[in-house]
């Protein structure tokens, strides 16, 4: 498995290098890799402006998204043992974004609002999602989860009839002030998260043979939901909430390079980063000058991918509460 | 390791532990037998600290061991539960890894090389790199074992090992556990099988209802009125040709 893992490393790496050159050139306007060179050299021409302000933020915005959400959805996998955990079909994502029209509504004053507001609106969501007995029980978890969604899903619509900004969960319009936040949010967590993964895999005993071991199962735990909170809900702060990514990325990937997490999370990373390139690149390039958001295009791909999974897979496990 | 009046009650349940007081012979295997519901896992529970005493004190070393933190009780004892779950995908090798967890710092990855001696002493270095749910059943026990040895414990507590064992694989871990008490490890031991029990331990103890009802080398304790009393069911010994001593269940009256 770890040759493999090497040549899917190189593999993913080098979509990536494509699909970030094709972002580079595919647009309203189509730039040919002369015209894109020349264009970068020129910092006068609209090409020049084209590219830097509007291409490259968006491009880096979508890869940084893309690899919080598919580590974040590894890492809700590896805490509550299960395949198809993942922020943004229990209702974290949701809720941030619910979170996030609420602060923008009552508390316009507040430095930093969107990212503060969505890590609570993620925080509420999270305790709400871990204090019933939806932990010990897998379905439980998952049918809790959804009916959290469903609920802040609709209290978002009840607030944004009267809102003036909207969520959209698109990367179009994104500046370089969004890609900055997003780089900075985005980077700090994906290194915590390099740096916790074996914790994800000690998460694969049980927690009572992990007490014989001497480790501190809630506090790894909580770590890890933590911080897949922190970085599913920096994204739906700045962006809005993208479904499916956290489940559809980490599931190919360990069928790819395996399941140890060591291996697994770099790879999400890089593979998730990739499939939401891929998948805003598209969304804007097929019905041009018209375009499909990034959550549309993941809704698309991701739902036939969840049915798939659970006809066809091993089940689900569930934690231990005791 | 020994018990001092330790008594333990679950809550709103009537099974317990009331009242225990006893020794485990250093470097040997010391089996509890009883019936069923009579708190032999419990009492292991306890042992490994995994449920916090209402009464008494167990020591270890001379130290109660409340008083040793986390990670130094995972470096002393260690446990081998009935049927381990693994929620997803562990090479031998890593499982067996987990077992130094407690010489290393949280942050820290446990190099793969430090297992090599448990994998070679539970005969699993061939299967290193094997899924552990490819494994036997037998294999898998020997994995749960090892990983177990890793944690290098002074004791080492197992929950009825030989459960989902075949009649050879039995023999074979009650022979290993033998030998590693040979070592110096204090092997306590919760089994069903009383013959099996008398047969590869040092040390007995009869527990019935959440109580000791009496400890002592196997040799001693032999009597069919002890055991027909602990059990409360009609026992008899008889002697079986090259195995000595076999304790045998009979049919009571009315069942004829």
């Amino acid at each position: 498995m770890k040759q493999h893992a090497n040549w899917w490393y190189g593999g993913v790496i080098g979509l990536l290098l494509v699909t970030i050159a094709i972002a580079l050139m595919a647009g309203t306007v189509w730039l040919g890799p002369r015209q894109l060179s020349v264009a970068l050299s020129d910092h006068g021409s609209q090409a020049f402006v084209t590219v830097f302000s509007l291409r490259v933020p968006r491009i880096l915005s979508s890869l940084i998204c893309g690899g919080s959400l598919a580590v974040a959805g590894a890492l809700f996998q590896a805490v509550f043992r299960n395949p198809i955990a993942d922020p943004s079909i229990l209702g974290i994502s949701s809720a941030a974004d619910f979170f996030k029209l609420g602060g923008a509504m009552l508390l316009p004053w507040l430095p930093g609002r969107a990212w503060l507001m969505a890590l609570l609106g993620g925080l509420v969501a999270l305790v709400i999602l871990t204090s019933g007995r939806a932990l010990a029980d897998p379905f439980r978890l998952i049918i809790v989860g959804v009916a959290l969604d469903a609920t802040f899903v609709g209290l978002q619509q009840l607030l944004s009839s009267g809102a003036t900004q909207v969520s959209h969960s698109t990367f179009n319009g994104l500046t370089w002030a969004d890609a900055t936040t997003l780089l900075i949010l985005g980077v700090v967590g994906l290194f915590v998260a390099l740096v916790l993964a074996p914790w994800a895999n000690y998460l694969k005993l049980t927690d009572a043979a992990l007490k014989n071991v001497g480790v501190p199962v809630k506090v790894i735990r909580w770590s890890l939901l933590l911080l897949g909170m922190y970085l599913a809900t920096s994204v739906t702060a700045v962006v809005g909430a993208i479904p499916f990514v956290g489940i559809v990325v980490p599931n190919v990937a360990r069928r790819l390079v395996g399941h140890d997490y060591q291996t697994l999370i770099p790879f999400s990373m890089l593979a998730g980063a990739w499939l939401m390139l891929a998948a805003d690149t598209l969304g804007r390039t097929v019905i041009v000058p018209s375009e499909i958001s990034a959550a549309t295009m993941m809704a698309v791909i991701g739902g036939p991918f969840v049915i798939i999974l659970l006809q066809r897979g091993r089940g689900l496990h569930g934690m231990s509460t005791r | 390791m020994e018990c001092q009046h330790v008594s333990y009650q679950y809550p709103r349940q009537a099974a317990g532990i009331t009242d225990v007081t006893g020794t485990f012979p250093s470097g040997q295997v010391t089996t509890i037998i009883g019936p069923n519901g009579a708190g032999k896992s419990t009492l292991l529970k306890l042992l490994a600290r995994q449920l916090p005493i209402a009464a008494g004190q167990i020591t270890l070393a001379g130290q109660s061991l409340n008083n040793y933190t986390t990670k130094a009780l995972a470096q002393r004892v260690a446990m081998v539960t009935q049927r381990h779950q693994l929620y997803d995908d562990m090479t031998v090798s890593e499982v067996v890894q987990t077992g130094r967890l407690p010489y290393h710092s949280l942050l820290q990855t446990v190099p793969a090389a430090e297992v090599a001696p448990y994998l070679a002493t539970t005969g699993l270095t061939p299967l290193a790199d094997e899924h552990v749910q490819n494994l036997s059943g037998g294999q898998q026990q020997r994995v749960w074992l090892a990983a177990a040895l890793a944690q290098e414990p002074a004791v080492l507590l197992l929950d009825e090992p030989t459960t989902y064992l075949d009649v050879h694989y039995q023999q074979d871990l009650m022979q290993q556990l033998r030998r590693l008490a040979a070592t110096g490890i204090t092997v306590i031991q919760v089994l069903h099988d009383i013959n099996q029990a008398f047969r590869f331990s040092d040390w007995l103890w009869l527990v019935k209802q959440g109580r000791l009802v009496t400890q002592g080398r196997p040799a001693d304790l032999r009597q069919a009125n002890l055991l027909a009393e602990t059990f409360q069911t009609p026992i008899e010994i008889v002697d079986v040709p090259r195995l000595g001593p076999y304790i045998v269940q009979v049919p009571e009256a009315s069942e004829n």
